[in-house]
């Protein structure tokens, strides 16, 4: 079996202080203080791993550390404990859009987000037109981010994201703001990636889409994986276990 | 990967960053070569360019302090290596500086002044090491500046006591030669003298002192560095 990820014993813990010293100022006033602080265990101890073409759902309450989870499988964070390993070609979305600027048309930005994602000038020009076609944008592509209705921008954040022509998309609960059409065509685009030997790892709130799309979900709760198995069975547990 | 951040600059912000040097160049000049009576050679020439090198290393270090805080909201999503901040905001600083280079040309095609090439190669150099120095400080403030909010308060005072501590408006041999030996080890007062002498007064620094001075910078940029990777590690979780 090919794995496209895989995660062991990965353990994350924030030190949280009592008194947040972010100035010189408070730095020298507070100098003999004791330094003081909690100790937030967001991640304990997870292990599992991801094969190539799966759809992998993870679902839990709110702070749970699913998006701390996805945010060290990015890169972003350091992980205390623990390894993570990826294999294959990375789309870390946490968020869609990310370095739009609202002052640059859509063309701008489209270059701008595609060349963050790790796209060439190259690269962005040969697929340009598919990119906007896929958004339905043609019409508005020279006009400026700011007059662009949130439904637009989430167009063309996904189009942008899906060109750039990953293997493997973390997805954290982008479909939040897009409509109930967006929300379909992200999800048909989703399914055909799957066919096309795509991985997705996937963070989302919305049971029913997680039942329907995956073929296995983890559940996490205060930061340990309770359950990893079939859809059904894991939202099973969390219906039973974290209510 | 190769990331590039585009620094999206109006026409009008490159303009101003132009026209703010030489507007305080109109002042001192007005000021200091009327009521003080320092009637150097070339008074003119020698401001221009001591302000505009000035210019490059405030605007420079206070860009690369700011880099990585400026852009967290990019940087809490996605996993680009956070030097790219600092060089490419450092770089946007270093193009005003050369628009303002083209500044000087005209001064000086207008003063109808002709600099030898030594003293051109030693302007060359000491704005290569001028960068240098802005990255080897910025660094180092960069994830400093994280932690610590304030530094750019402190920072803009500190620009404000060396702009007179350093010679910009004044020549060197204004004061004490004690005073001018401390001078001189700081970087800054050193390649803006030396660079004011050499276009001037054909007066160049020697090459030894010049070797050292190079290898000098070089060695801070690579301790700030050092010191960069060190802070580098925790630094999402404070921003």
């Amino acid at each position: 079996m090919d794995f496209v990820l895989e995660v062991e014993n990965l353990s994350k813990c924030f030190e949280i202080p009592h008194l947040r010293i972010n100035t010189l100022r408070s730095a020298f006033v507070n100098i003999f203080r004791k330094r003081t602080f909690e100790r937030f265990k967001a991640l304990n101890d997870v292990s599992f791993d991801v094969r190539k073409g799966e759809f992998f759902s993870i679902i839990g309450k709110n702070g749970s550390g699913k998006s701390t989870l996805l945010k060290i499988i990015a890169g972003i964070y350091t992980p205390d404990k623990g390894s993570v390993r990826v294999h294959s070609s990375l789309s870390p979305m946490l968020e869609l859009g990310i370095g739009f600027n609202p002052e640059l048309s859509g063309r701008d930005n489209i270059f701008m987000n595609g060349m963050i994602l790790g796209l060439s000038k190259k690269q962005i020009y040969a697929k340009f037109n598919e990119i906007v076609a896929f958004a339905g944008l043609e019409r508005f592509i020279d006009q400026k981010l700011k007059n662009y209705s949130s439904g637009m921008t989430a167009r063309l954040a996904f189009s942008v994201m899906i060109h750039s022509g990953k293997e493997f998309l973390l997805v954290d609960e982008v479909l939040a703001v897009g409509d109930l059409e967006f929300q379909a065509k992200c999800m048909d685009y989703f399914e055909k990636a799957i066919k096309e030997g795509k991985t997705i790892v996937f963070v989302s709130h919305g049971l029913e889409i997680v039942k329907k799309y995956s073929s296995r979900v983890m559940l996490l709760h205060k930061g340990e994986v309770l359950d990893i198995g079939t859809p059904d069975k894991v939202i099973d547990t969390y219906f039973k276990k974290c209510n | 990967m190769d990331v590039k951040l585009r620094f999206q600059g109006s026409i009008l912000g490159y303009l101003w960053s132009v026209l703010s040097p030489l507007l305080l160049f109109g002042v001192l000049y007005f000021v200091f070569s009327n009521f003080f009576k320092l009637n150097q050679q070339h008074y003119s020439i020698q401001l221009i360019v001591a302000i505009m090198m000035f210019g490059f290393f405030s605007e420079g270090t206070s860009a690369g302090m700011m880099s990585i805080f400026a852009r967290s909201n990019l940087i809490t999503k996605i996993n680009i290596p956070r030097w790219t901040l600092i060089i490419s905001s450092t770089l946007n600083s270093a193009i005003i500086y050369l628009f303002n280079v083209i500044v000087i040309v005209v001064f000086f095609v207008i003063n109808k002044f002709l600099p030898s090439w030594q003293s051109i190669l030693i302007f060359l150099l000491f704005s290569l090491l001028l960068y240098v120095f802005i990255l080897a400080f910025s660094f180092f403030a960069a994830p400093l500046f994280v932690r610590f909010r304030d530094l750019s308060m402190i920072w803009v005072v500190l620009i404000q006591i060396l702009f007179y501590a350093t010679p910009v408006v004044y020549p060197l041999s204004l004061v004490p030669v004690s005073t001018q030996k401390i001078l001189l080890f700081t970087p800054l007062a050193f390649m803006i003298h030396f660079t004011k002498t050499a276009l001037v007064d054909k007066h160049y620094p020697e090459s030894g002192q010049l070797c050292g001075f190079v290898a000098a910078a070089l060695i801070v940029l690579c301790l700030s560095f050092l010191v960069y990777r060190r802070l580098n590690k925790r630094l999402i979780e404070l921003l």
